[in-house]
């Protein structure tokens, strides 16, 4: 009995230790407007499983026009236009070996991918050349968008260390090592 | 007064500049936000997409509304319909000005023996100078179209300048449609629109939003018929060409993008192109006054000239929504249909002769005749993916009406009135074949490459701006034929900004006719080779 309860007390606490050792990551990317993820320093990836999540042509652009997903996530890229699209993209993270077409399916419908791979994927249509929008695929749950004046939260990242990307649309994608330590703050300006 | 030589080298040089007059809309890029490229693969060629957005009257083909970016002004609640007769039915306008601007510039050298055509000026006259390279300004033009509402399209272009002259500039299509027009007698969607104004006819391949830089010969190619005794005389100075603008109504349906297509046109005649006082060819007809006073070759428009086109287009997908979609599906993307298309046309008209003569009592007449002429022809496209090979061949029939006098003999030609004309009667017919073969190939989604062959056999060929010169074969009384290839090329350098290169060979048209010696027979010598090479930028805003 003594036995059980001390065994009982010793799960909780190492249950409870990564709770209570984890903080949150706070601070400003410039410009605005930017997506801010998290790398494991081991850079192990963090797969999500059954994840789903939508990404619309509509209007001749895509909707969301930017759209952050942790590994593992199926987008289910869907035509709500009275018109035909493709989607590609060339490469992810600039690896053209990872280039995808993924062809044109009628409006109404969805085609699904699994991204398992991190990096900033470009989608583009060859029908409409201007149409673009992006998938950044973080390898860990930790990622977020920032305002619009750049302020972000990353919340409950357990300590250690990691390296924090930040990316905006057109501009130099910027990474940081970093060490998590109850609240922390990162700023980040991209060129 | 201009001189022959002078004159002829103005209507050379014209021939080789005179640029394919061509239109991509950037007024529709702008209320969209989309590039030209999603109806354009090389503008102004329209792709499956593009033909579809025409036939809509200037529109996406369904759910427009979801992809104007700027909202139309509404001239009209729609709820107004209820209120009509008493109301005007609401309407609407474009949200911004639909316009767009288009400018080019061209730069060509011409072949060395060029100056072979020095041998028409007569002796001791300076010889026209043709020069070996030449920079040459091209278009400046305005176009605006879009629609007013569901069912109202327009389309207006104007060139405000050509080769830098403010006042070379005109009109080319200017109209009014009225799409799905057969929606008011319960016909079928699509099956019945009306355009009314000015337009280019509903030709097989257009010449007006064409990607070359020269124009088909065949859609220039004018009727003339020689007046030369000795050989079957023919009065017929029909200055109609099958590429010019018409006015008048036009009645079509149909799809641009697959199935039928036809198209019934009404329109005034336009069988006088130039000015006939001018007309010092001896071999020519030309009219008897000197100041015509209205008598000569002239177009009239009592007699409305008809147009009529069918067109049937196979698309060849295999699977059904594929085939009947407005774009087929790709494997990695929508694409052009892998079709078939296969076409006829036809136009009648009358072209109209005014002489001086005497009616049967002997009194001074103008006697007037409406010669019956036509064109008819037939066409073939056939497309696989980005490869597109089209051509057309033609025949141009004028009736010959000849005059003759009270005795009932055909008057010499030319008349000079004695013995006055009292009427007409069917000479040897004036005719001409010809026709074009064209194959695009789109490389690259940047990179047009094209090759063309034209071709027009005729009697009394004037076209090639050899108008004013008597001793040409083009302007004597036998058949010649003009041969053209023209290897092409064609570079976006962005999607509205286009670098083009033509070299325009033309093989064996000869300047010079001698009577052969020997067998007594004419004989054309001195044959050159006008070869032209043209660089053309042009740019869309
Ligand atoms: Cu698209």
């Amino acid at each position: 009995m003594k036995l059980n309860n001390l065994l009982t007390l010793f799960i909780m606490s190492v249950l409870a230790a990564p709770m209570c050792l984890a903080g949150s990551i706070k601070g400003k990317v410039s410009p605005g407007k930017s997506v801010v993820y998290l790398e494991s320093a081991s850079g192990a990836v963090t797969a999500v499983t059954g994840k789903k999540i939508t990404m619309d042509q509509r209007g001749l652009l895509f909707q969301p026009h930017v759209l952050v997903v942790q590994a593992g996530t199926t987008v289910e890229f869907l035509n709500s236009d009275k018109v035909q699209h493709n989607v590609f993209w060339p490469s992810i993270s600039g690896d053209k070996k990872k280039s995808h077409n993924l062809g044109t399916w009628p409006t109404g419908q969805s085609k699904p991918f699994q991204f398992n791979e991190p990096g900033v994927v470009t989608l583009l249509c060859n029908v409409h050349p201007e149409m673009a929008g992006y998938i950044i695929v973080s390898p860990t749950p930790y990622f977020t968008e920032t305002g619009a004046d750049g302020a972000y939260t990353l919340a409950s990242v357990p300590d250690g260390e990691y390296t924090i990307t930040a990316w905006h649309e057109g501009k130099k994608i910027q990474s940081k090592k970093i060490t998590v330590k109850g609240d922390t703050t990162a700023d980040l300006t991209l060129q | 007064m201009m001189t022959k030589a002078g004159a002829f080298c103005i209507f050379f040089l014209l021939l080789l500049f005179c640029p394919a007059v061509s239109h991509a809309i950037p007024a529709f890029s702008r209320q969209y936000q989309t590039s030209c490229t999603t109806c354009h693969l090389d503008f102004p060629k329209l792709n499956d997409f593009g033909k579809a957005f025409k036939d809509a009257g200037f529109k996406f083909p369904i759910d427009n509304e979801s992809f104007l970016k700027i909202p139309p002004v509404m001239l009209g609640a729609p709820a107004q319909k209820e209120l009509f007769p008493h109301t005007v039915w609401p309407g609407q306008i474009p949200g911004i000005l639909p316009v767009g601007l288009r400018m080019n510039t061209f730069f060509q050298a011409t072949s060395g023996n060029r100056g072979n055509f020095n041998s028409l000026v007569p002796p001791g006259a300076v010889p026209p100078f043709i020069p070996k390279t030449d920079f040459s300004t091209g278009l400046f033009s305005i176009f605006t179209a879009g629609n007013f509402g569901d069912d109202i399209a327009f389309w207006v272009d104007e060139d405000l300048s050509i080769a830098g002259d403010n006042a070379a500039g005109g009109l080319g299509d200017g109209y009014l449609k009225f799409i799905n027009l057969g929606r008011v007698f319960k016909l079928p969607k699509d099956s019945l629109s009306l355009r009314a104004g000015r337009f280019e006819l509903d030709l097989p391949f257009t010449q007006a939003r064409s990607i070359d830089i020269s124009p088909y010969d065949i859609y220039g190619q004018a009727n003339i018929g020689a007046v030369t005794p000795g050989f079957a005389q023919k009065n017929v100075n029909n200055q109609f060409t099958l590429g010019g603008g018409a006015n008048g109504l036009e009645f079509s349906g149909g799809r641009m993008y697959g199935g039928y297509h036809y198209s019934i046109a009404v329109v005034d005649q336009n069988t006088s192109g130039v000015s006939q006082s001018g007309n010092s060819n001896g071999v020519v007809p030309s009219p008897t006054g000197g100041a015509n006073g209205g008598v000569g070759f002239a177009s009239d428009s009592n007699f409305k000239d008809l147009y009529g086109r069918f067109s049937y287009r196979f698309n060849l997908e295999r699977d059904a929504a594929s085939r009947n979609g407005v774009q087929a599906a790709g494997a990695s993307g929508p694409r052009d249909h892998t079709f078939l298309n296969l076409g006829t046309f036809y136009f009648y008209g009358r072209s109209v002769q005014r002489f001086s003569g005497q009616d049967l009592t002997g009194m001074p007449v103008v006697l007037t005749v409406r010669e019956p002429f036509y064109r008819v022809g037939g066409d073939f496209s056939f497309n696989y993916r980005t490869f597109n090979i089209y051509g057309l061949i033609m025949y141009g029939h004028d009736t010959n009406q000849l005059p003759v006098d009270i005795t009932g003999t055909p008057v010499p030609l030319p008349v000079t009135g004695a013995p006055p004309p009292v009427g007409f009667v069917h000479g040897t017919p004036a005719s001409f074949t010809g026709g074009f073969v064209q194959a695009d190939y789109l490389v690259l989604p940047w990179v047009m490459t094209i090759a063309r062959w034209d071709v027009v056999n005729s009697g009394e060929d004037r076209i090639n701006g050899l108008s004013q010169s008597t001793s040409t074969p083009f302007g004597l009384p036998f058949r010649s034929t003009r041969n053209r290839f023209t290897p092409g090329v064609q570079f976006l350098i962005h999607a509205n900004i286009k670098a083009s290169f033509e070299y325009q060979f033309r093989p064996q048209q000869s300047v010079t006719i001698i009577t052969n010696p020997i067998t007594g027979l004419p004989v054309a010598i001195q044959p050159f080779r006008t070869n032209t090479a043209v660089t053309a930028l042009e740019w869309v805003f």
